[in-house]
């Protein structure tokens, strides 16, 4: 996995007319996603948003026929990138591939809302978040099971060490742990994501 | 070995997310046995996402009318600040085995696809038992459906289409044999008449819109729509 590089993103790239060309620019994508995942970057977002959200929206009219839920369609998707963006790997797939499989999950699962009155949710199941999402399940039971991520763990900061022993060893919820931890529930998460972003690059080093 | 694969058109409307959940939950099920299916299916989804995020399709969009793009811009500015204000980030959740169904004492794992649909009850006539998904789709059925060993399925025919996806053990009906991971589309110009020997799990999807105007067949024939 190539490392995180701090270069700014750059809005022009994704909106401004005169750059626009038939080709997507996915390595710019793929960084821009890295950093939500590492630093929760909302410069990189807007630029992935701005990217993403017109053309969804469009899809996602067309299908709807409706102001509203293509709306809904737009917010859905875009949150669940922002919320998911560690779960992106770009040795999986393109950037474009991974929130395309998010806006077709959120509209089947709204359609089927509209249509059979039914809010199961399927699509998850159906489609997995690309096979990234079962990959990083499998990556990290696998690495749990190897000593090496023991030893990982083991040089994050102790406050981060807990959680995510919690987490991941004891399968504890977020809820849970802040309730064991007796910390605030967004300390817990927060320490959860700092943790994560750093597991992955160590862990993404170790990968071949 | 799997011979029989859903058809190029299905696999694509599966990735474009235009199937019933009854069948998209059925190809997927297939892909996760078919490496070729599933290998069609992420190529598929990878140029209908290409091509659908292309860049061209900016233009109409936003570049036309200034205006309308300044309200976009302000629009989608509120959007992503509400988005962003939130620190959750979805956990990565490590699946156990996923929930089972006995069927006459033999216990089956529900695949991934269908582990969150209710199951209802197990109806029986004879070597056959039947548990329907409930997914409300009207007129299309979706049950799994278990064959005792020397167990079959009478002769019928389809009023709609007929999914059938053998999920464990093997039956053969006029066509040959059929194996785990096979998926079997009819539609109502086939007859069949599957037999399984050592027993088998399917999973099957059914449309029987024509089922109400053909009372008589119902009478005649009620397996059919126990089945199905
Ligand atoms: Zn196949």
């Amino acid at each position: 996995m190539p490392s995180v590089q701090s270069k700014l993103p750059s809005h022009q790239a994704a909106v401004t007319p005169s750059n626009m060309t038939n080709k997507i620019d996915h390595p710019q994508l793929c960084q821009w996603l890295k950093l939500i995942a590492v630093n929760r970057d909302k410069q990189a977002f807007t630029a992935v948003f701005k990217f993403f959200a017109p053309k969804i929206k469009r899809i996602a009219q067309s299908k709807f026929n409706n102001e509203a839920q293509a709306a809904e369609v737009v917010q859905d998707t875009m949150s669940n990138v922002w919320r998911k963006s560690h779960l992106f790997d770009d040795s999986k797939g393109a950037a474009t591939t991974w929130v395309y499989t998010i806006m077709r999950n959120v509209t089947f699962d709204m359609l089927r809302k509209v249509k059979a009155n039914k809010e199961d949710n399927l699509s998850d199941d159906i489609w997995p978040l690309a096979e990234s999402m079962n990959t990083e399940e499998e990556t990290f039971t696998d690495h749990i099971q190897n000593r090496n991520l023991k030893g990982v763990i083991e040089t994050l900061p102790e406050n981060q060490q807990q959680v995510v022993k919690g987490f991941y060893f004891l399968e504890m919820s977020q809820e849970q742990l802040a309730e064991h931890l007796n910390l605030p529930l967004g300390t817990v998460k927060s320490r959860l994501r700092l943790a994560l972003g750093k597991l992955k690059i160590k862990l993404g080093d170790h990968h071949d | 070995m799997i011979k029989h694969h859903p058809k190029f058109e299905l696999l694509q409307n599966f990735v474009n997310g235009d199937l019933p959940a009854s069948l998209s939950a059925g190809i997927a099920i297939h892909a996760d046995m078919c490496p070729q299916c599933q290998e069609k299916i992420s190529q598929l989804t990878e140029q209908v996402a290409e091509a659908s995020f292309e860049q061209n399709f900016l233009h109409k969009f936003v570049v036309d009318d200034e205006d309308m793009a300044e309200v976009a811009e302000l629009e989608f500015d509120s959007i992503i600040d509400e988005i962003t204000a939130s620190d959750d980030i979805e956990s990565v959740k490590i699946h156990n085995e996923g929930p089972s169904i006995e069927f006459k004492g033999s216990e089956y794992v529900l695949p991934k696809a269908i582990r969150n649909i209710e199951l209802g009850k197990t109806a029986q006539i004879g070597k056959l038992s039947r548990a329907r998904l409930q997914l409300d789709e009207g007129e299309i059925h979706t049950s799994l459906l278990h064959i005792d060993p020397g167990g079959s399925v009478p002769e019928h025919t389809h009023n709609g289409f007929e999914l059938t996806l053998l999920l464990a053990g093997s039956f053969t009906d006029e066509q040959g044999e059929y194996v785990a991971g096979d998926f079997i589309m009819l539609d109502k110009r086939h007859q069949h008449h599957p037999v399984s020997e050592h027993g088998c799990l399917c999973y099957t999807v059914a449309n029987d819109s024509l089922h109400f105007t053909q009372g008589i067949n119902k009478l005649l024939n009620p397996i059919g729509s126990f089945i199905y």
